[in-house]
């Protein structure tokens, strides 16, 4: 399945918000395996949850209503390796996505 | 069952630690297959400046048939402030002709690609869309060698004396492999710095104008100061041919400490009038973002075992200085792996002790030389950050206050500048900072 939202919404203007940036990269998407997973039990005790802020393409996310319940967008994991280092209560379990999947740059 | 298939040499990636390795082996006649885990070699990578001293060597006509963006005929250094700027620029007429002070803006999907193909015109094998699971090991007595790879959802076995892992910053066989092999890992944990890269499309001649470039020529310039929020770290503006690549390099540990966001960091960068006149009328092409190890050379551990070498940023060997000096460094330490690999080839000696030959010449390297300057860099998120905040912030006020027209005799004028920007400022404490920062710097 491909996802070339690239072009679809010019934005005007420079600043944007993280999503309108995501529609820009090229994904080859793997939806039956996720390359990440998070231990909801650990998150559900974990304290600032570095995960939320600290990813660039906003792969984790707080559910709504369920504070300490973390839902995890693989498909827009830009390959960057930051939340596996940044999660230092072992919360996640990353692996490469299959080969060929994931992000592929057209620039770099 | 599968087939098991044997080869002289495995690299694992095909970024430029990997490719350039593949290339020297296999102009030397070895064969070597490259698994490489993206679509094609460098569907993956991203990076900034290609600095070509190594890869002159290995492909001397490489200008004339590389997918190069600009060459980098001039240099920038900014302070960025929330009331103003400075900004030095330099540069040599020198630069802007051959080799061009060996300083270019490629783009790494592309570049990747042609090193590639070139790694296969010289007889080595790519395997791309294919994930090294894990190292396939053979005990021998006492010790456990190195002896192929296991690729992901693959019946076949790999097999060679000697594999190079050239996976890059993430570098999870890496891990994996020196816990399993129990192979010493630096004096410190490796620290990293998180990249992110924006592409704006923009005419030639726009980008000519706004950076005041003679055709065909390009322009490098870093920023620090108030978007980073007192953060180590700093933008970065490169021009390609009809693009500006923007981005910035800020220390993780520092962004993870304050609770910042790398995005807003971003928007906060790109909102500076000193910046968004560069890209005004531009058209975002492509986001992206990747680690970068910058612990120094007390971060880098072992890096031979028995079969085994590692090269480029899975060794952690980038100069996190000024130069941020990654994709060079990455080139060199391939290179030499495969001096190393093809020495052991020619004794039929895969050990650890033979493959070390890599480490004693990465040591005796102009790469070590200019890490060993580095040692105390992991220091550098403890000192940097007031100087980060405060310096920026004082020199750009000083030199608003020098060239402020007010009437009063100029002597005056200069003495209240100079008395405003040192206010408050302890002297010793300053000039410490300072003077470990330059250490720091190398
Ligand atoms: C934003 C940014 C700016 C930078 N600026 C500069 C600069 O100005 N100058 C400079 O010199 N350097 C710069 N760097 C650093 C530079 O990009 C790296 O040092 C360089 O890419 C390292 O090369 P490498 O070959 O070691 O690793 P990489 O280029 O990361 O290549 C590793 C390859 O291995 C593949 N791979 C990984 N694991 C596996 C596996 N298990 N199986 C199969 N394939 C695998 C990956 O897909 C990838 O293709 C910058 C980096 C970033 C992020
Ligand atoms: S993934 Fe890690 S950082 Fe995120 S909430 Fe879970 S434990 Fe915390
Ligand atoms: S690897 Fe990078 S982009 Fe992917 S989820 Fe982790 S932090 Fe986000």
């Amino acid at each position: 399945m491909s996802k070339e939202h690239s072009g679809q919404k010019p934005w005007e203007g420079l600043q944007m918000p993280l999503e309108e940036k995501l529609y820009r990269v090229r994904y080859e998407v793997d939806p039956d395996h996720p390359h990440i997973k998070v231990n909801q039990e650990i998150c559900s005790r974990c304290g600032d949850r570095v995960c939320t802020f600290i990813c660039p393409a906003g792969v984790y996310v707080e559910s709504p209503g369920q504070p300490g319940h973390i839902q995890v967008r693989h498909e827009n994991c830009l390959e960057c390796g930051t939340c596996r280092v940044a999660c230092t209560c072992e919360g996640i379990t990353w692996d490469y996505p299959n080969g060929g999947m994931g992000v592929r740059y057209r620039f770099g | 069952m599968g087939e098991e298939i044997e080869t002289q040499v495995i690299v694992v990636g095909a970024g430029p630690a990997g490719l350039t390795a593949a290339h020297r082996l296999a102009r030397e006649g070895l064969e070597v297959i490259v698994v490489e885990r993206g679509p094609y070699a460098g569907a993956k990578n991203l990076s900034g400046l290609l600095y070509s001293t190594v890869l002159a060597q290995e492909i001397p006509d490489f200008a004339s048939r590389a997918p190069l963006e600009r060459p980098v005929s001039q240099r920038g250094i900014g302070l960025l402030t929330p009331e103003g700027f400075s900004l030095l620029c330099f540069g040599s007429r020198k630069w802007s002709s051959p080799p061009y002070n060996h300083t270019w803006v490629v783009y790494r999907a592309q570049f990747d690609r042609w090193l590639a193909s070139e790694a296969e015109a010289a007889g080595a094998t790519l395997l791309e869309g294919s994930v090294v699971e894990d190292l396939l090991y053979q005990e021998e007595g006492s010790r456990t060698k190195v002896v192929g790879v296991q690729i992901r959802g693959e019946e076949d076995t790999f097999k060679a004396p000697v594999v190079i892992l050239a996976e890059g910053a993430v570098g999870l066989v890496s891990e994996r492999a020196r816990g399993r092999l129990g192979m010493s890992s630096g004096q410190i944990p490796q620290s990293y710095g998180l990249g992110i890269k924006e592409i704006w499309a923009l005419p030639a001649s726009t980008i000519e104008d706004r950076f005041g470039l003679e055709p065909g020529c390009g322009a490098a310039m870093e920023w620090v100061g108030s978007p980073f929020q007192g953060l180590v770290g700093g933008g970065f503006l490169y021009t390609g041919k009809e693009t500006l690549a923007l981005g910035m390099i800020v220390k993780l540990e520092n962004m993870k400490k304050a609770k910042l966001s790398p995005q807003d960091l971003m928007e906060g960068f790109k909102a500076n009038p000193q910046i968004s006149r560069y890209i005004k009328g531009g058209e975002l092409l492509e986001y992206g973002a990747h680690l970068i190890p910058e612990g120094g050379p007390k971060a880098v551990g072992q890096l031979c075992h028995h079969g085994l070498i590692i090269v480029g940023d899975a060794a952690g060997l980038v100069n996190a200085s000024i130069y941020h000096e990654g994709s060079n460094l990455a080139m060199l330490s391939g290179r030499l792996a495969a001096e190393a690999a093809i020495q052991a080839h020619l004794l039929g000696d895969f050990s650890r002790g033979s493959l070390s030959l890599y480490e004693k010449m990465l040591g005796e390297s102009f790469l070590m030389k200019d890490l060993q300057r580095l040692k105390n860099i992991e220091r550098a998120h403890l000192v940097f950050p007031r100087l980060m905040d405060e310096l920026p912030s004082r020199f750009t006020g000083l030199l608003a206050d020098l060239f402020e027209q007010v009437q009063m005799p100029k002597q005056e004028i200069r003495k209240h500048a100079f008395q405003k920007a040192l206010e408050g400022l302890p002297k010793f404490k300053t000039v410490l900072d300072l003077w470990k920062m330059r250490r720091m710097l190398g």
